[in-house]
């Protein structure tokens, strides 16, 4: 467990709050199993036991909480005081409401299984809730994610954006997220012999190979800091009217801040993954947005804009 | 003098046994030796003890009395209040619960310390899938007003808004919270995101959401339409090359490819309910997709492409 300061006494309070009625419930049960079953250390959650034990009111002096701890058991008593838990705050209910509706929404869910029930008890107390969570997943998810449950190695074709090409590789899934509207499968990549992350949106083709590897457990990444984080990634500054920021908060963005000489401007200093990235965006954000540095790109929007005319000048339905 | 630990658990204890509200003064002379003598010191840590419990969610309530004590206040913690009403979860619920939330991730805890409530505990169970809930402090108010039926107030874009709120959505990774605008009369969404400092709940009931209302309907399908009416809905085609085809097609959904050439190029049928939204899918593909018809908005984008090209040569 992380080393962790002197904890505040609000939050050993809200602890206690939640141990005293687990633990009446049980009447004793082992200082160990205790402990990891509340996040605690051992010393931790002796220490708050103890304290505990002496509390009292008059006449009751030290008889409050009846809890005792013997050779790396913990014992109690008669329940007096705090033998329900404190009710749901209005965070962790809306927090477990959300995360159920989110998780029925992952691949593997199933509506009138024992989450869909759990989350029906849940509401009913908590009211008519109108909390929906719509993670728009697409058909290839629950196929990938039985993949990464199997442990089955998957032969793809993906497009990387980049270097606008596609190409074939051999992946073998280890678990499937959503984060930022976006989907990702984690998974060890044979062709770089590391673990990556590829969107599902971009995998144009994928075949089972039938090769089976071990199951293992993985940590999924963060993908805020993926690539913002990365200084050896190129910038752009770009200069953008302001009712188009939307358009670029897609993305990660290092800053924005008003053109203090253009009235209605925005200056954003954003990474570049790619210059065909970056020409794309311009494109989108139209003729009012500039590149002010670096030089090599003041150009790029002018040059794409004459490639997609050239395509409409080719494509032409009254011709 | 007790520790505040020890201190917070006797008053919690004192709040919740008594039959009747105590005053201060009562309170310091059940819990003696534990609080300062003195009246400004007294009321001082009183006050931040209060202030804890409430912080922790304990319900306390508050009335000035009458009669011999007139003027005073008294506290007291209505049990059935307190309490977290039993939900009566089986095992394989419990146990749902906590795949559930072991498998999002979000800021705050908050949802592990509703687990313990819920008697759910110890290791987080590793997944093979997971989804990122992005959590904000307006959240749980707002969640509170929903189910409350009862009207909010914050701040958005500078501007101070009253709102029946009708429920949250979450979607493309933001949460949007929908209802009737009282400033406009008309049902808007707004990005929680974007909520300027904090949520003011009003008193319960006092509105009634719409029969029938479903968030995801009303939902506008582009952030440039949030806060403003509906558009009319203008289906456009796009010719997308070979390249992006399977790409696209996933995208849109088979149903809307309306003709496929011998090339490998697809036409797709797509809504534009707002021309910026719809301009900028199309150029996001680049010169890999054209759009055919209708000549509106095929003329909107080679404009909009020309005086790209323009302002620099």
């Amino acid at each position: 467990m992380a080393r962790r300061g002197p904890r505040p006494a609000h939050q050993r309070l809200k602890r206690l709050l939640v141990m005293l009625p687990w633990l009446m419930q049980r009447g004793e049960v082992s200082i160990s199993e205790m402990a990891k079953h509340f996040a605690l250390s051992e010393a931790e959650l002796v220490a708050d036991l103890e304290l505990a034990s002496m509390c009292g009111l008059p006449p009751f002096v030290d008889e409050l909480i009846d809890v005792y701890i013997d050779e790396g058991m913990v014992y109690t008593g008669v329940p007096r005081v705090f033998t329900r838990p404190l009710r749901l705050t209005a965070p962790e209910g809306f927090a477990l409401l959300a995360a159920g509706r989110a998780a029925m929404a992952l691949p593997g869910a199933e509506p009138e299984g024992p989450l869909g029930r759990a989350l029906a008890k849940l509401a009913a107390t908590l009211g008519e809730d109108g909390v929906v969570v719509d993670l728009e997943r697409p058909v290839i998810a629950d196929e990938v994610a039985r993949a990464a449950e199997a442990g089955e190695r998957l032969s793809i074709t993906y497009w990387t954006p980049a270097r606008d090409e596609s190409s074939e590789r051999e992946i073998t899934p280890r678990a499937v997220f959503v984060d930022r509207g976006h989907w990702y499968v984690l998974a060890d990549d044979q062709r770089s012999g590391s673990e990556r992350s590829f969107r599902l949106d971009r995998i144009l083709h994928f075949s089972p190979t039938g090769v089976i590897e071990p199951l293992r457990d993985v940590e999924v990444p963060d993908t805020n800091r993926w690539f913002a984080d990365d200084t050896d990634i190129d910038r752009v500054t770009l200069r953008v009217p302001t009712e188009l920021v939307w358009v670029i908060e897609r993305y990660p963005v290092d800053s924005t801040k008003p053109d203090l000489e253009r009235d209605g401007m925005t200056i954003a200093v954003m990474p570049v993954t790619s210059e065909q990235w970056l020409s794309r965006l311009l494109l989108r954000l139209g003729e009012r947005t500039d590149v002010l540095e670096p030089g090599r790109w003041t150009m790029l929007a002018a040059q794409t804009a004459r490639e997609v005319l050239a395509r409409y000048a080719a494509v032409n339905p009254s011709s | 003098m007790a520790e505040p630990l020890e201190r917070l658990t006797n008053l919690l204890a004192l709040l919740l046994e008594s039959r009747q509200p105590l005053t201060l003064q009562q309170i310091a002379a059940e819990l003696r030796g534990q609080y300062p003598t003195n009246e400004a010191a007294l009321r001082g840590a009183f006050e931040r003890d209060k202030s804890v419990l409430r912080e922790v969610g304990v319900p306390i309530e508050q009335q000035v009395l009458g009669g011999n004590q007139a003027g005073q206040t008294a506290y007291r913690i209505d049990r059935r209040r307190y309490e977290l009403a039993d939900l009566d979860l089986s095992d394989d619920e419990r146990q749902a619960l906590q795949l559930a939330v072991a498998a999002v991730r979000s800021d705050e805890a908050w949802g592990q310390e509703g687990l313990w409530k819920l008697g759910i505990g110890g290791e987080r169970p590793s997944r093979a899938v997971a989804a990122t809930v992005p959590t904000f402090v307006a959240l749980p108010p707002l969640h509170e007003a929903v189910a409350a039926k009862a009207t909010v107030e914050f701040v958005y874009r500078s501007v101070e808004r009253a709102l029946d709120p009708y429920g949250l959505l979450l979607r493309d990774g933001y949460w949007y919270v929908i209802g009737r605008d009282h400033g406009h009369d008309d049902v808007r969404t707004f990005r929680v995101d974007r909520i300027a400092g904090s949520v003011r709940v009003g008193v319960g009931s006092s509105f009634e959401r719409p029969p029938g209302f479903d968030i995801r309907l009303v939902f506008p399908s582009d952030p440039k339409l949030l806060g403003e009416p509906e558009n009319e809905i203008t289906r456009a085609i796009v010719r997308i090359a070979p390249t992006r085809a399977a790409l696209v097609a996933g995208e849109v959904g088979a149903a809307a490819v309306v003709q496929r050439f011998d090339d490998g190029s697809i036409d797709v049928e797509v809504p534009c309910v707002n021309r910026d939204a719809f301009r900028s899918w199309v150029l996001g593909l680049t010169d890999h997709a054209v759009v055919v018809a209708p000549a509106e908005l095929r003329d909107d984008i080679v404009e909009w492409l020309t005086g790209i090209v323009g302002v620099i040569s």
